[in-house]
């Protein structure tokens, strides 16, 4: 089946797809039984709890400062194209070097990282290198310039990037994002219909959005007692009524039919979250208080929410959850070293105490985190910065995963590679999006036969033949998962 | 006995009204094709044409000073009744700035010598100067216009030099002066602006040295072309974009472009600097325009857009090329459709049909004496334009935008005309950018607060369109700017007042603490002139908008407030303020 045959089955289904699990969605969204009639139905039981953590390092990071070759010939070209603005190895504050994984060469990490090491040593962590956006595979600099060969929409953009990152489509400004498109096939694991499985720290985003998903969004301060209206205090005479009329009188004008499609919108987007929020404030109300500490930085304090709504998971009915999570300050233009001397120890920290916690509440072989950044920085300076680039390396976090590896191919950093179509030092990706997602996409319980409506262009990785075969059995083609 | 104001308000009758009285009548009649809310008084009205051509009704009035003023009040929504909207643009036009936000600034730093012993800037000043121009300047088109422009040559306090107060005053001065200028001039001033040399990191931007695999930094040449002038793909005059014979959109330029535009861009350092390659000497630094140093200028030919070459110069002139790059992007044929569309959208509707759009650019093109870029007369074809003030418009579906959060708090303020007993006014904005993520150059990146093509999931998603603004509202936002509404009008928090300095004493500014006006509202909080009220405020904030049913459920829960004691008449405005300025229909611009 094509793509654009697959996507419509999904949406028209009319025929039976037992056994995958999109049947359900599907039924579920043309409405062919209501929701509660089709639960029984679900092919997971109630123990089997996943989540996912997107990490979006904005602007772009410089990842090959993050992740650094230090076997002599391979860091000899780092050094060399990279004069100015690369991390000294015999330094241990610049450079913590990683236990060399069996059979590849010897890395280092940012020596902000030190507790990203640590759990990379551990078997916690690892690295997939020099992924990025790719609408087909291109082997080298002769194929980026054959005309033939699709590129990226807007590669080197920050909006066009940073989306196709989240939506791994990158041959359009449109469409539904990686964890929305899960969330179509997925939602119906869950037992609240109403409560939305993708949850974000940072408001709107394209990642979330599926055909009929979009992000719950929350505060990463958020308590029962912060949570939902504002209104009359309680020594107020019947504040109770005059609560209920404020706030009910709001819902009912929401509540009305418009026929303006802005009115529509936000009339539904204030009812639906009047609703969900009543919920979250019943479920953060039985929340058992984590006794990991969190440092006092916007990241730690959005991982430490995502670990608390993980744990309260039950309480929301959910069993799959889709947490999106922003850093900023990674579009280093100028003073690249102190920048990420800045932003890189929050990462660390942050990403060792979300595992703290995650191992406290017992979650943290059911839960993968990963980063993904709008694009890696060129490899040559600008005078003290980096400018944007293209294939990147990205870490990834979670008791499932296989830790203390670098998957991938890490390529030549010397300007004369095979993969560097720029003077300015700019590597085609050897691995594509579609690819990394696939295997998070499986382990998060998405069928292979559904995998074409999350990732409609993964075929394109692994067929050749323009797309005529379906997925091949036991498909992992980077063995991040044990 | 009252009769609503009709719902629909195009720019055809002049209406029959009188302002801030208890029995005000306030009505409009529509053409016969069109359904008039049943009206005990339509033979009171006055279904007049003016001799000077059509005048606004006030609902018309409300609905195009949402469009061209950041907020507006009763008297702005009479003075364009009077006046007509043209000659009302025409005033605007002429209407000079009341001071530099660089001037205020200069009186607050001698205000804090005064007690300190010490002149200097601190971050608020730049903030509290932006409010007390909002409070007290009457150009008010123009600030909408800056305002506009802000969120297109983006700079933001979300930045390394967040505490330089003079680099965001003296950057929104320079918006405010080439509002109504033309968009040259504003690139020109934009570029050379050292707060803009800061944020996009072009200051002290260097040629290349090959020998050290160092070469010119990319980030101006590539937002100055993506955001500030021509966008991604190529455009048709009227902002469709042009496809190639696969049917695919045709970019207007790749890496190679973006690196030879980035030739352009090096050797300028701060205006006050001896030497290249500086850090900025004081705040002062910020609001000098940066200097070229022509040896750290790139010599080589550039290839820049549409076959243009600056050829290699005998003597290097960095100030010539950049004038020559600036002149390439701002004639470039996407410039007019990509800006005015902007424009618009900012203004007045998410999604401007493309004839609207042409009828715009053209004007970009041309403004009728044969000047490219005249903002004035950009501005003034936007507003005017018969789709906007066409009557059926309204009916349209997909016709309109969410209001910004911000715009909608100083809403508030310019409404229930705010004042102070000095008259002097103090604002940090403080609590609203911490609930709703929005102030004035207080985006997360150049990519503004939103993007221009945004689509919120259901319909708006469904019909291909946009709607920029529906990106700041999530569940998050949506729940913090309804407490917000709660915490600015009900519990009377309607400006943050913060010291200026350390150790100011607050008994000294006690005098700036912003009150609201609440006097012709608080005459119709009785049982039998809650309708009144309702019409009133739905006129001041809601445009005319309220459909019958919204109306009828608001004046229920107001009543429904009981009369406990004197302070619940204040209550229940409060409550009708906070409930219409909750409801889609005052939400969305139409």
């Amino acid at each position: 089946m094509t793509n654009f045959s697959r996507r419509k089955f999904l949406r028209d289904s009319t025929c039976a797809a037992m056994g995958s699990t999109a049947f359900l969605s599907s039924a579920i969204n043309l409405g062919m039984f209501n929701t509660l009639a089709a639960r029984p139905h679900i092919l997971n039981n109630n123990n089997d709890y996943k989540a996912i953590v997107c990490v979006l390092l904005a602007g772009g990071c410089d990842t090959y400062n993050v992740l650094v070759p230090t076997d002599d010939d391979p860091y000899a070209e780092y050094e060399s194209t990279r004069i100015g603005i690369s991390l000294d190895r015999t330094d241990e504050e610049q450079l913590k070097i990683l236990n060399r994984p069996a059979g590849l060469p010897e890395f280092g990490v940012h020596g902000a990282l030190g507790d990203v090491k640590t759990m990379f040593d551990a078997g916690e962590l690892s690295f997939l290198t020099n992924v990025g956006t790719l609408s087909e595979p291109i082997a080298n600099y002769t194929e980026y310039n054959d005309a033939l060969k699709k590129r990226p929409l807007g590669l080197y953009s920050h909006s066009d990037q940073q989306m196709q990152w989240q939506t791994s489509l990158p041959d359009t400004r449109t469409g539904l994002g990686f964890g929305g498109r899960m969330a179509d096939i997925l939602h119906d694991m869950n037992t609240i219909d109403k409560i939305s499985m993708n949850i974000s720290l940072d408001g709107k985003n394209r990642f979330q959005v599926g055909s009929s998903t979009a992000e719950f969004s929350i505060a990463n301060n958020a308590t029962p007692d912060n949570l939902g209206y504002s209104g009359y205090p309680s020594w107020y005479q019947e504040s109770g009524f005059l609560n209920d009329n404020k706030n009910g009188t709001i819902k009912s004008l929401a509540d009305q039919t418009y026929n303006n499609i802005f009115q529509q919108t936000l009339g539904a987007l204030t009812s639906s979250t009047a609703d969900s929020i009543e919920i979250y404030k019943t479920a953060l109300g039985k929340l058992t208080p984590l006794s990991t500490t969190f440092s006092e930085t916007r990241f730690s304090n959005d991982l430490k929410m995502v670990a608390e709504l993980i744990s309260v998971h039950q309480h929301l009915g959910l069993n799959r959850q889709v947490f999106f999570v922003k850093v900023n300050g990674f579009d280093n233009h100028s003073n690249l070293l102190d920048e990420q001397n800045n932003v890189l120890p929050e990462v660390n920290a942050g990403l060792l105490e979300f595992k703290n916690a995650l191992q406290e509440i017992g979650k943290f072989n059911d839960v993968v985190t990963y980063t993904i950044s709008d694009f890696a920085r060129t490899l040559t300076s600008n005078g003290s910065g980096s400018d944007h680039a293209w294939g990147g390396n990205q870490m990834i976090m979670g008791g499932a995963i296989n830790g203390g590896q670098i998957f991938g191919e890490f390529p030549s950093l010397a300007l004369d590679g095979l993969l560097n179509v720029s003077h300015r030092g700019v590597l085609i990706p050897t691995t594509s999006i579609d690819e990394f997602y696939a295997e998070i996409a499986l382990w998060f319980g998405v069928s292979p036969n559904d995998i074409d409506y999350v990732l409609p262009n993964l075929c394109r990785f692994y067929d050749s033949s323009n797309c005529t075969t379906s997925i091949p059995s036991d498909y992992m083609p980077i063995g991040m998962f044990q | 006995m009252y009769s609503k104001i009709i719902a629909f308000s195009c720019f055809l009758f002049l209406a029959l009204q009188s302002y801030g009285q208890v029995d005000t009548i306030l009505l409009g009649f529509g053409e016969s094709d069109i359904s008039v809310t049943a009206s005990d008084n339509e033979d009171q009205a006055q279904n007049t044409t003016s001799a000077a051509g059509y005048l606004p009704n006030s609902a018309a009035s409300a609905r195009f000073l949402t469009y061209s003023s950041l907020a507006y009040n009763f008297d702005d929504i009479y003075t364009v009744d009077t006046m007509g909207i043209e000659d009302w643009i025409d005033d605007q036009l002429a209407t000079p700035r009341l001071f530099t936000l660089d001037e205020k600034i200069h009186e607050y730093a001698l205000y804090a010598q005064d007690s300190t012993g010490e002149f200097g800037y601190s971050t608020r000043m730049w903030r509290y100067a932006w409010w007390n121009y909002f409070m007290k300047s009457e150009d008010i088109l123009r600030q909408k216009v800056a305002y506009a422009l802000s969120q297109i040559v983006v700079i933001s306090s979300v930045s390394g030099f967040e505490n330089r107060t003079l680099a965001f005053s003296s950057y929104y001065d320079m918006l405010l002066d080439n509002a109504f200028g033309n968009y040259r001039d504003l690139l020109g001033d934009v570029t050379f602006h050292s707060a803009m040399g800061a944020y996009l990191t072009y200051v002290n931007n260097s040629k290349a040295v090959p020998a050290e695999n160092k070469f010119p930094d990319e980030n101006y040449a590539r937002e100055l072309m993506q955001l500030f002038t021509i966008g991604l793909h190529e455009l048709n005059l009227d902002g469709t974009p042009k496809l190639d014979s696969l049917g695919e959109l045709i970019p207007t330029y790749g890496n190679y472009e973006i690196a030879e535009f980035a030739k352009v861009f090096t050797g300028l350092t701060w205006g006050d600097r001896e030497y290249f390659n500086k850090s900025a000497r004081h705040d002062t630094s910020y609001r000098i325009p940066m200097i070229m140093f022509n040896e750290y200028h790139e010599p080589a030919e550039k290839n820049l857009l549409n076959g243009y070459v600056i050829e290699e110069r005998t003597t290097v002139d960095g100030i010539a090329d950049i004038n020559d790059a600036l002149d390439n992007v701002f004639n470039h044929p996407n410039t007019a459709p990509f800006i005015c569309k902007l424009l618009i959208q900012r203004l007045v509707t998410s999604n401007p049909p493309p004839p609207y759009v042409e009828r715009v650019s053209m004007v970009f093109e041309n403004n009728g004496s044969g000047v490219r870029g005249d903002l004035a007369a950009v501005i003034k074809a936007i507003l005017l334009d018969p789709y906007v003030n066409n009557c059926g418009v309204q009916e349209d579906p997909t016709f309109g935008m969410l209001s910004e959060p911000f715009l909608r708090y100083l809403q508030i303020h310019k409404a229930f005309n705010a004042y102070t007993d000095s008259g002097n006014y103090r604002n940090d904005m403080r609590d609203v950018y911490q609930r709703i993520d929005q102030r004035p150059l207080g985006a997360p990146s150049v990519f503004n607060f939103f993007q221009s093509t945004y689509q919120p999931l259901g319909p708006i998603n469904d019909a291909d369109l946009y709607a920029p603004e529906f990106q700041l509202a999530d569940s998050k936002s949506l729940m913090g700017y309804f407490n917000g509404l709660d915490n600015w009008i009900r519990n009377n928090n309607y400006a943050d007042e913060l010291i200026l300095f350390q150790d100011e004493n607050s008994a000294g500014y006690l005098d700036e603490q912003t009150q609201l006006d609440f006097g012709a509202e608080l005459l119709l909080t009785g049982d039998q002139n809650i309708v009144y009220l309702i019409d009133r405020l739905n006129l001041l904030l809601a445009r005319g908008n309220l459909s019958d049913e919204s109306f009828n459920k608001i004046v229920t829960a107001v009543k429904n407030y009981p009369l406990y004691n004197e302070d619940s008449h204040q209550d229940r405005l409060e409550l009708a303020i906070l409930l219409i300025m909750a409801s889609p229909e005052y939400l969305i611009n139409r």
